[in-house]
């Protein structure tokens, strides 16, 4: 090893040793300017936290380039993980630098009272209230930014080679859970299919299916004791059955499995997941046909839907009116349709229609099916939203965790059930 | 004695080198499918049957990385806090293995343990003190901040100190008596003697710090100042991973570490040979 090898490494080190105290004495703190929101410059570049705003059309970014066309004020967008955005929101509030403002999947109590009210922005512009974050006072932590709902997706390429009929809208009869899995095994027979269905090993999407048997999921009776009623039980066993590794293939809820993946292997017959794999399948998919089709219900309509992601404002940034001020511009009629149009979101502000420019059938398929579903869905949601401004959380997820431990014949389906509500009760008991 | 026929090749055993080959070939595998997956357009990654090569080539995953990443700056990022810690750590564990092996003082030894319990201790474990720290010497959201606290490592202390206590005594003597200071004695005889020991840990501490994920996450809270590995990570989205473009933002990231293997060859596969050492 010669001696040129170490005096190259010095002097590399040395040159980007130089470069690093430029660096870092180049980027203090960006989060200067103070109060008023007269002078762009003065406010300098509100930043913007959120995931996943690339791979969804890139609506956010649009919208911040034609609001510093507008105004002049910069709003820089951050892309972070969707796993990781909750570590860098807590982390940046104890470090106080957090961001002007953020779309997040749910408060935080860490930084929950370093929020501005969004309360008028909310009734100003008709944001959807069930879906805000506020507490008894009327103080609103957070607006949705748009709405997922949960929904079913068909390979119709399979559907129409066995020659199975399948509902495509709402109109006329709709499919029960026992018709849907008689259909999908058919077709599985005809056509050789090695799964019937894949369902994201996910809370959110089983909830669906319970309350499409009635479940009215876990609710605290005045004691704060979290109980359920009986077609929990039904559903369950039923969910059970169908994971049987020929209908559903159990490693999606037992091992992760990507059932995204298994459904675009086009070897799939259904898939129950949502309406944000709409754009994904749009690209991602050219091997067959597939539809967005009602999802069955046993006899309840229902399915969960949501704010996928709200919007919050950070105190004590200096940026306040500023972020503010883009928040009141974002949730104007025309700049929220517009948003909602580029991203392909379901709209979370009442009175908007949204002009899809691709695939608006199974658009308009979600929205009717959010408008029909069942008043269970928002009382549900008016709770976890409760439990999120208390800053109440569970260990994990009690009703997947659970549920994966009964698929895998760890516990019965009854001790799933009270163990579930004995978890909520433990962690929610008190604010009820 | 016997003579039996010998292979083409004299001292090559044809089976030893056929067994060779096949775990090589295991091991090219899973590499080659990731990188021929990245030529594929996102509608080909999933479906069935699956094919090791494209059927339609297409560069589309790696225009639209390049286009959505400013990679030169992440490539700049990681280069910096990968080459300012590497020639640290080296540093900073050969001076302090070499005291802990040639001065004698019962402080030492007390401390040289201090050093080697902290490797009891996964990282993890004291991540949110040393973040405190951090963020009170308000290196939070600067490259220092991911510098700094990765520049003692037990290990490289421990292999210093080990390999300097097989190089004899007299020879330090002898320079002193010679009238050569201590500090002229460690830069001038002692550190490159210990070159080999140098060149094994700069090689590890830079693959470590190249592929450093959640020390950088905690700590940069600026996209501009992201690194590579965080940078990358954003494009798993809440409910959708855009494949094509992670696979060829993925080959990206690794040109730089692939150069510098083709550069360094001859030092990286010694210094693996030697030491078996894993962070």
């Amino acid at each position: 090893m010669s001696s040129t090898f170490t005096r190259r490494q010095i002097l590399i080190g040395g040159l980007s040793g130089a470069a690093v105290i430029g660096l870092t004495a180049a980027c203090g703190s960006d989060s200067g300017g103070s109060g008023g929101s007269a002078d762009p410059s003065e406010v300098g570049t509100l930043q913007f936290f959120l995931s996943g705003d690339a791979n969804q059309g890139g609506g956010f970014a649009a919208m911040a380039a034609k609001y510093e066309k507008e105004t002049g004020f910069k709003v820089e967008i951050v892309d972070i993980a969707n796993d990781d955005l909750g570590t860098r929101l807590t982390n940046a509030a104890q470090a106080d630098d957090l961001p002007a403002l953020a779309r997040v999947g749910s408060v935080d109590p860490v930084w929950k009272n370093a929020t501005k009210d969004l309360a008028e922005i909310m009734t100003a512009a008709g944001v959807m209230a069930d879906l805000s974050t506020q507490d008894e006072d009327g103080r609103v932590f957070s607006l949705p930014t748009d709405v997922t709902g949960v929904g079913l997706f068909i390979n119709k390429s399979l559907f129409d080679e066995a020659g199975v009929e399948f509902p495509a809208n709402l109109d006329g009869d709709v499919w029960s859970w026992d018709d849907f899995v008689s259909a999908v095994k058919e077709v599985q027979e005809a056509t050789g299919a090695s799964y019937g269905m894949a369902m994201d090993a996910s809370s959110h999407r089983l909830k669906s299916f319970l309350y499409e048997f009635g479940s009215t999921l876990w609710q605290p009776d005045g004691s704060g004791t979290y109980t359920t009623n009986d077609a929990t039980k039904t559903a369950l066993e039923y969910f059970y059955e169908i994971n049987d590794d020929s209908f559903m293939p159990r490693s999606v809820w037992l091992s992760e499995a990507d059932g995204n993946a298994l459904f675009k292997s086009g070897d799939v017959v259904a898939y129950y997941s949502g309406s944000w794999q709409i754009a994904d399948f749009a690209v991602n998919i050219a091997d067959f046909e597939w539809a967005s089709v009602p999802t069955p219900r046993q006899p309840v309509q229902a399915v969960n839907f949501g704010n996928a992601a709200s919007i919050v404002v950070f105190d004590g940034t200096g940026q306040e009116q500023a972020a503010l001020d883009f928040v009141n511009w974002l949730y104007t009629k025309e700049n929220y349709t517009e948003l909602a149009t580029t991203s392909g979101f379901l709209p979370a502000v009442n009175g908007i229609t949204v002009e899809y420019a691709d695939n608006a059938e199974a658009f308009d398929l979600y929205n009717a099916e959010i408008a029909a579903s069942d008043p269970i869905v928002t009382t549900i949601k008016q709770m976890e939203l409760g439990f999120e401004v208390a800053g109440l959380t569970t260990e994990g997820d009690p009703l997947r965790d659970q549920v994966v431990r009964y698929l895998n014949d760890e516990i019965g389906v009854d001790e799933c059930i009270t163990t579930i509500g004995e978890q909520m009760t433990e962690a929610f008991g008190s604010a009820s | 004695m016997t003579t039996t026929p010998r292979p083409a090749f004299r001292g090559v055993n044809p089976w030893l080198t056929l067994l060779l080959v096949v775990i090589a070939a295991l091991f090219a595998f899973p590499m080659l499918w990731f990188l021929l997956s990245s030529f594929k357009p996102g509608s080909e990654l999933f479906s069935l049957p699956l094919t090791l090569f494209p059927e339609n080539w297409t560069t589309s995953g790696y225009v639209t990385a390049w286009t959505r990443f400013d990679f030169w700056r992440y490539f700049a990022n990681t280069g910096i806090v990968a080459l300012i810690t590497t020639t640290l750590t080296v540093l900073v564990s050969a001076m302090t293995g070499y005291a802990f092996a040639k001065y004698k003082a019962w402080w030492l030894q007390v401390f040289f343990v201090c050093i080697l319990v902290t490797t009891m201790l996964p990282t993890e474990v004291i991540m949110p003190s040393t973040f405190a720290v951090i963020r009170d010497l308000g290196l939070y959201n600067t490259l220092a901040g991911i510098i700094v606290p990765s520049i003692l490592t037990a290990t490289g202390v421990f292999m210093f100190r080990q390999y300097f206590r097989t190089v004899p005594d007299e020879l330090l003597e002898a320079a002193r008596i010679d009238g050569v200071g201590e500090i002229r004695a460690f830069f001038e005889i002692m550190l490159p003697i210990a070159r080999p020991i140098a060149i094994v840990l700069g090689i590890f501490s830079f693959q470590w710090r190249w592929n450093d994920y959640i020390w950088p996450l905690i700590v940069l809270n600026d996209p501009n100042k992201y690194t590579l590995q965080i940078a990358l990570r954003s494009i798993v989205g809440a409910d959708n991973i855009d494949w094509s473009v992670l696979l060829s933002a993925s080959v990206i990231s690794l040109i730089p570490m692939v150069i510098l293997f083709i550069v360094f060859q001859r030092q990286i596969m010694s210094a693996d040979m030697n030491s078996g050492l894993k962070d």
